[in-house]
């Protein structure tokens, strides 16, 4: 008997995670975020091929459309590209594929540079990835979409797909913030006094 | 009532057991993560101040949002309250177990039935499943369902989950006899 396969129609679930802080340690944040992830799980494309297999044919066919539903899912659900200010990529892959294989689909200008485009960012796009059973969760973290090294905006939002992915499925998860962390409040490049191992040494002793 | 944070998810199924499923199948949640009102208050007799303060506001609250997020026609529904560490079960039930509650949904979906439930104490980022029967009839067998939550960072101790689901259909490839056939 053949187990049901999700190749036969794609991408086999779609599920929205999004949460917005209304207190955070006693009191309102001055800016609530939303934050959500998007995560598709699909066939692995690539089962059975070899570590010599070249990915791209592949990557070049889905990683667009997957970026493309990721990112329409995510505008619909945060208020629109403007209201977004961070964001994060991810992959988990099922026990049967390999990590490249994730990686296939969302390291190449196929998925990152449409994702950068759809929600109207110029940071390279941060990233977590993951080979795991069904349920694990991955943290996945988010960075400012224009200007990365922005430190209110390091941030991260766990995500877990309860039957997913299979052995031989690939979940990509795309990632966004409207806003800071709740109450953020440790400063910035731009504040930050010129600190060296040399300088600390009392601190090291 | 004290709201710490608001969580929506929606699922959308387009294939199951290697075949399409089309429309897709659509459930919601929205949970709201709230202080325990009953909390450091050691064991409380009568419960129902804290009832009234909080279950029909968080069952207004949650009942509009949750169809929003379905965006369709509710045909099957069900709700959780996943207790805290340091709360009673009781706590999760004395909010849920209410018509000041419930009836926020009922009305809003058109429903008659008694929203099936799961209570549950836990620490943080428990795994809880939400049982879900149709909203006019609780034995149509195509419509009894569940769909699993995890918030990472929720429950705290003296923090409650009180969640509200909604399906816009039965499971994704039904095909079980109807239950009268049996009878």
């Amino acid at each position: 008997m053949t187990r049901p396969s999700s190749s036969d129609a794609g991408v086999r679930k779609l599920v929205l995670y999004r949460e917005e802080v209304l207190n955070e340690n006693g009191s309102r944040p001055e800016r609530p975020a939303l934050r959500a992830t998007v995560a598709a799980v699909i066939h692995n494309p690539w089962l059975g091929t070899g570590p010599a297999a070249d990915l791209s044919a592949a990557a070049e066919a889905i990683a667009p459309q997957l970026a493309k539903m990721l990112t329409d899912r995510l505008i619909a659900d945060l208020g629109g590209a403007e209201a977004i200010e961070a964001f994060g990529k991810a992959a988990i892959v099922g026990t049967a594929g390999e990590i490249e294989h994730g990686g296939a689909l969302i390291h190449t200008p196929y998925f990152g540079n449409l994702m950068r485009d759809f929600l109207q960012g110029e940071s390279i796009i941060c990233f977590a990835d993951a080979r795991a059973e069904a349920g694990e969760t991955l943290v996945v973290p988010m960075w400012h979409k224009s200007a990365a090294a922005t430190r209110s905006h390091y941030q991260t939002i766990a995500a877990r797909i309860s039957d997913g992915p299979r052995a031989d499925e690939i979940v990509i998860i795309a990632a966004a913030s409207t806003g800071p962390r709740p109450h953020a409040r440790i400063g910035d490049r731009k504040t930050d006094p010129i600190i060296r191992a040399k300088d600390l040494e009392s601190a090291l002793a | 009532m004290k709201v710490r944070k608001i969580v929506t998810i929606i699922e959308e199924i387009t294939s199951e057991g290697g075949r399409e499923v089309n429309p897709p199948a659509r459930v919601a949640i929205v949970a709201a993560v709230i202080e325990n009102p009953w909390k450091g208050q050691g064991f409380v007799e009568d419960l129902s101040e804290g009832i009234e303060a909080t279950a029909s506001d968080v069952g207004a609250l949650l009942a509009p949002a949750v169809l929003a997020a379905l965006g369709a026609t509710a045909e099957a529904y069900g709700k959780a309250a996943i207790v805290g560490l340091n709360g009673e079960i009781e706590h999760g039930s004395a909010l849920i177990h209410t018509l000041k509650f419930g009836d926020h949904f009922r009305v809003a979906a058109n429903a008659t039935t008694l929203l099936p439930a799961v209570e549950k104490r836990g620490p943080a980022g428990v795994v809880f499943d939400i049982p879900l029967k149709h909203i006019t009839d609780a034995t149509i067998r195509s419509h009894h369902q569940s769909i699993e939550v995890r918030i990472s960072d929720a429950p705290h101790p003296d923090e409650l989950i009180i969640a509200l689901a909604a399906a816009a259909q039965g499971r994704p490839q039904q095909r079980l006899a109807d239950l009268s056939t049996e009878l």
